[in-house]
């Protein structure tokens, strides 16, 4: 039984799938399956093309605990899409490894050609992309908003049932849901990033008040999450932050390291404020200013209100 | 753990530039156990210099030892540009023989390098004979006893020896804990600026007329402004080097950044031609030891204590020679030398002093002593090179009119830029300087 | 007190690859080698754990030759001893190369009670590796953990997730990845340097392992690698006064509809 497999525990991003799957299985003439976790993702998964779902376990399963079962449930497949999260990452890993076979971290986009999947993904944390040849069966993981879930509703794929027992020996004490302001800076039209051109937490006032008047929601580069704690980790952009693809994103102080450009290099218009004239975030930008933030700010966000 | 006599070595060398290594390289050769400190990730990370080095010290190190080293190309054609404000007249001495022979395994005169690779080659030399090299490591003291110089200090680690030499570059710390001289003074040292360009080989060749295996060094004045400095330009494999050197001291009273005077000088259209297409791959600012003999400390040395190259100001700028890198390998050269041939701490220091004239390295400095009085002729760095390409304007312009006699032509022109009185001056000054 | 190993990668320093302008290549010819960013962090929690509890630590890597160049590093980061496997299948190596010399390398030299690696590497970001390797050795994997607390055989590791923070806890021998934030990796001191120099290596051959050209062949093959450059318009203002430079920047969003 050959096959495209799909499997996301982020419902959202389950959906995403699909697309590409779809391109597959038209490419591959191969049937469509979606693993889903529980009943309720079951159900709304199985009206989205797909000639059949299975439910594996339950929302209370450690996902990453899935591999044995998972890679016996998927031994034949031609391509195992994986909903790119943390623990999809960890669980398609672990299922390749039983596969024995190949797999792609994080696609932009994936085809067949000479009857192998080739899959593009990025290298050196953004400084180059490749495309990357594996031969079937292939494992690939996918990140949220890489694909847009499909529009049209097709008949119900019937439902079955598929036990799934994660790994007994790890044991889950606790998990507890990161507080997230509220605010997902993702679905943002106009973002300013803020970088280490600010000397202080109070200071990044001077860009909140710009915000005010650009409509646009804060984000940061990781030192300011991770290191400085002055704004929360989900707001900060790059290859382990969040990606996003904003109408505007104004880049104040903040140098355009690969690592942090990786993830907003999509965005429509990319404008920079920075002092050093030879910081590598002018050339990503469309527009810039070479000056003192402490002092741009306030005349922009003055200039703005009138 | 390691006990305390195995912290111990004869020599400790601080700073893998071409100094410390060609000091480190002598003596670990000569199976001594010698500790190479250098404060950059790696050596020549942290260098900045402008690329052409005399062969001629490096042989003094080792015979044919500069067959394995990273160099670039000969420099067989020495160009000297005069830049007006748009024109440019360009001198271009091309000799062969400076090429040396590779038959007769004949070193070239000089040879264009590239710090990063060139260091990192000579420390790894000085490695593979026995050295230990540990970079990342910043000197930041020295232990002394009983008024001896007997280690170093790195953060919290001490680390003893027989021998420290400070090999650690213009700016020497070591040389101002040992007490041997205060602070650099701004007027004793340059400011130094340089890009790397990358080019096409065959590019470069065509611009420079060159081959592949050949290159040249151009010197360029009357791009700093009136500042007294030079700019220099070398050919390497694949890619350019160019910067500007100029006095500290008036630089620092002229209002524009030393970056802006650079940029100029790269947008000037003579220069421009010259680098157009290429990509900038490496930018740094760096100081450089400029008034030459009489900048030197009188003591280069205390019991147990050597300073070698840039730390101790060696240095000779002529305007269209720069050395340092060359005196730096000899004056390395010469501390370990000493080091070999005495035993008692006290001979030590004139023992290198001794070495240094021996290798002709004193001599050298003391014959371009007066030199830099010449960067005191201001009207070099301003004046002179607009009016020579204004009195080549003039003769090569055809237009028609009635020219103006050739004589009084010239003559008007001269006076444009200076009086008669002016430049009896300034010749005065110049015959005195050589 | 645990018997550590930490398996690091040497990689090429991102900052310094260019990218070619005439064909998108890359060019690392002035790139350096150092540990993969993560792996620092990996081999410093292994080294605080062994100050903390006592036990051992031992680096594993496998590379091309250039992976020599790694050994004074790593040994002064505080493991007793290094293994390294240098073969030029490593150049082109996919996540199921990688895993399966690691785990043959384990084979031979282990057994461990804690197997540390990184949460990704710096040039491949795969992510794949830990549990990998995992599977391939039958045993649990804790990925992406950012507070590691080992007593006796138990060990309690908090994850950090997308939208959750996990603690779990499990038996050793475990294979655990690491998150940057776990620790500051330390800068070497210059003892630390000096005695890595008399800290013993061991060379593994891929015919030590037993590993088969076919174990070596990557099934994720790279091509086509091509630098990415943006497409930007690059306007810049830098006149001195800053008012200038603020009203022009306005009438660009303005025209652009974003003011
Ligand atoms: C494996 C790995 C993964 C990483 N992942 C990420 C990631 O996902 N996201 C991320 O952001 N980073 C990431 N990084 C870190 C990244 O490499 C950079 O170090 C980081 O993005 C730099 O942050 P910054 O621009 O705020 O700080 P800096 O690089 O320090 O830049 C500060 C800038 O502010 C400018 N400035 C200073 N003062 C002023 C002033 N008064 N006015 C105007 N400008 C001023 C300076 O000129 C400078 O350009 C990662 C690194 C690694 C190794
Ligand atoms: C722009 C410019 C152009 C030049 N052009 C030329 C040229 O074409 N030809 C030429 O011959 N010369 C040239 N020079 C001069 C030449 O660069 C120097 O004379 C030469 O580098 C001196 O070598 P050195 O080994 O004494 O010092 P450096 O090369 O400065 O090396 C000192 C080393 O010590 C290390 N160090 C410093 N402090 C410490 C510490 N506390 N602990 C550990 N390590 C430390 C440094 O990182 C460095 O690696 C130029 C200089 C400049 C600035
Ligand atoms: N060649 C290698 N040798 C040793 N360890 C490696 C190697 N490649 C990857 N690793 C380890 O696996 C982790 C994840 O790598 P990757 O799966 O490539 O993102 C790294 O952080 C290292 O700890």
């Amino acid at each position: 039984m050959a096959g495209i497999f799909i499997f996301s525990e982020d419902r959202a991003l389950a959906a995403q799938l699909l697309t590409p799957a779809l391109e597959l299985k038209a490419a591959l003439g191969e049937p469509l399956t979606v693993l889903a976790l529980d009943a309720a993702q079951a159900t709304e998964l199985s009206t989205l093309g797909a000639d059949k779902v299975l439910v594996v376990g339950d929302s209370a399963t450690w996902i990453e605990g899935l591999g044995e079962p998972l890679a016996a449930l998927v031994a034949h497949a031609s391509v195992v899409l994986v909903g790119g999260t943390l623990r999809g990452k960890h669980l398609a890993a672990d299922v390749a490894a039983r596969l024995k076979t190949g797999m792609t971290t994080d696609a932009k986009a994936v085809r067949i050609a000479g009857g192998k999947l080739v899959a593009t993904r990025i290298l050196y944390a953004g400084l180059a992309v490749c495309d990357e040849e594996l031969p079937l069966p292939a494992v690939v993981t996918i990140r949220a908003r890489t694909f847009l879930a499909p529009t049209t509703t097709t008949a119900a794929a019937p439902i079955e049932q598929a036990v799934a027992k994660a790994d007994a020996r790890v044991t889950v004490e606790s998990v507890t849901p990161t507080s997230t302001a509220g605010v997902d800076i993702t679905a943002a039209s106009r973002l300013i990033a803020v970088g280490r051109g600010f000397r202080a937490k109070d200071d990044l006032k001077l860009a909140e008040d710009l915000g005010k008047v650009l409509g646009a929601e804060l984000a940061c580069t990781r030192g300011i999450a991770e290191d400085e704690h002055w704004l929360p980790i989900e707001r900060y952009i790059g290859i382990s932050g969040q990606t996003v693809k904003p109408e505007l994103y104004l880049a104040v102080g903040l140098s355009g390291q690969v690592q942090h450009m990786v993830g907003c290099r999509e965005s429509k218009t990319i404008v920079a404020i920075n002092n050093d004239e030879r910081s590598p975030i002018f050339e990503a930008a469309d527009y810039g200013i070479v000056g003192d933030l402490y002092e741009v700010l306030p005349l922009l966000t003055a200039a703005l209100r009138k | 753990m390691a006990n305390e006599n195995e912290d111990k070595f004869d020599a400790i060398v601080v700073g893998a530039g071409p100094a410390g290594s060609a000091c480190a390289y002598t003596l670990a050769k000569a199976g001594r156990n010698v500790l190479l400190l250098e404060r950059g990730n790696s050596a020549g990370s942290k260098n900045v210099s402008g690329g052409r080095l005399y062969t001629y010290a490096l042989e003094l190190v080792e015979e044919g030892l500069y067959q394995r080293a990273p160099l670039q190309r000969k420099i067989v054609r020495e160009q000297i540009m005069m830049l007006g404000a748009e024109s440019a007249m360009t001198v271009d001495y091309f000799n062969p023989a400076f090429g040396g022979n590779d038959a007769e395994k004949k070193a070239a005169q000089s040879y264009s390098v590239v710090r990063a690779s060139l260091d990192e080659w000579f420390a790894g030399e000085a490695e593979t004979a026995g050295a230990i090299l540990a970079s990342g490591q910043v000197v930041d003291g020295l232990i002394e006893e009983n008024g001896k110089i007997v280690g170093i200090k790195v953060g919290e680690d001490e680390m003893r020896a027989d021998l420290v030499v400070a090999a650690d570059g213009v700016n020497s710390l070591l040389g101002q804990k040992a007490g041997l001289f205060p602070d650099a003074s701004s007027h004793a040292v340059g400011v130094g600026v340089k890009e790397t360009i990358e080019l096409p080989d065959s590019v470069i060749n065509a611009r420079f007329g060159v081959t592949d295996a050949e290159g040249a060094a151009r010197v360029a004045i009357g791009c700093t402004d009136g500042i007294s400095g030079g700019a220099f330009m070398y050919t390497n494999k694949g890619s350019l080097s160019l910067g500007i050197v100029f006095n500290a001291d008036q630089a620092g009273k002229q209002k524009r950044h030393i970056q802006d005077i650079f940029q100029d000088f790269k947008m000037h259209p003579a220069i421009q031609a010259l680098i157009e297409g290429g990509t900038s791959v490496e930018y740094g600012a760096h100081l450089v030891p400029e008034n030459g003999y009489d900048s030197i400390p009188k003591r280069l040395y205390r019991d147990g204590f050597l300073v070698v190259g840039d730390a101790a100001q060696f240095g000779i700028n002529t305007g269209l020679i720069i050395r340092g890198m060359d005196l730096a390998i000899v004056s390395g050269l010469a501390a370990a030398k000493a080091a070999l041939k005495t035993t008692s701490p006290a001979d030590l220091g004139p023992e290198y002093m001794r070495q240094l004239d021996e290798l002709l390295l004193m001599a050298n400095q003391k014959a371009y002593r007066n030199f830099h009085h010449i960067f005191e002729i201001n009207r070099i760095f301003h004046g002179y090179p607009e009016l020579a390409n204004d009195a080549l304007q003039f003769l090569f312009t055809v237009d028609g009119k009635v020219p103006t006699p050739m004589l009084k032509g010239l003559l008007n022109t001269v006076r444009k830029h200076a009086s008669y009185g002016q430049l009896a001056a300034d010749g005065w000054k110049a015959f005195r300087a050589l | 007190m645990p018997n550590c190993l930490v398996c690091y990668k040497w990689t090429l320093d991102e900052q310094d690859i260019k990218i070619k302008s005439e064909d998108l290549s890359l060019d690392s010819s002035r790139a350096k080698g150092k540990i993969s960013d993560f792996d620092r962090n990996a081999i410093e929690e292994a080294a605080l754990l062994v100050e903390k509890l006592g036990g051992a630590v031992a680096a594993l890597s496998y590379g091309t030759a250039a992976v020599k160049q790694s050994l004074k590093d790593v040994l002064s980061r505080g493991p007793e001893k290094s293994y390294w496997v240098a073969d030029a299948s490593a150049e082109q190596a996919d996540a199921t190369v990688t895993a399966t010399v690691l785990a043959a390398a384990i084979r031979k030299i282990g057994p461990f009670d804690l197997i540390l690696l990184g949460e990704g590497s710096s040039d491949l970001f795969n992510q794949q590796t830990a549990p990998r390797l995992a599977a391939l050795l039958g045993l649990p994997c804790l990925s992406f953990v950012n507070k590691l607390e080992v007593e006796g055989d138990v060990v309690k590791a908090t994850r950090k997730l997308d939208d959750s923070v996990e603690v779990v806890t499990v038996k050793t021998p475990v294979v655990i990845s690491v998150l940057s934030e776990i620790n500051k990796p330390r800068i070497p001191s210059l003892k630390q340097v000096l005695s890595a120099a008399k800290k013993p290596n061991q060379e593994l051959t891929v015919a030590d392992l037993g590993l088969t050209p076919e174990d070596l062949a990557p099934k994720a093959v790279r091509k086509s690698v091509k630098g990415f450059v943006m497409q930007r318009k690059n306007i810049i203002f830098k006149e001195t006064a800053a008012a200038a430079n603020v009203a022009k920047l306005k009438e660009s969003l303005a025209s652009l509809g974003l003011s």
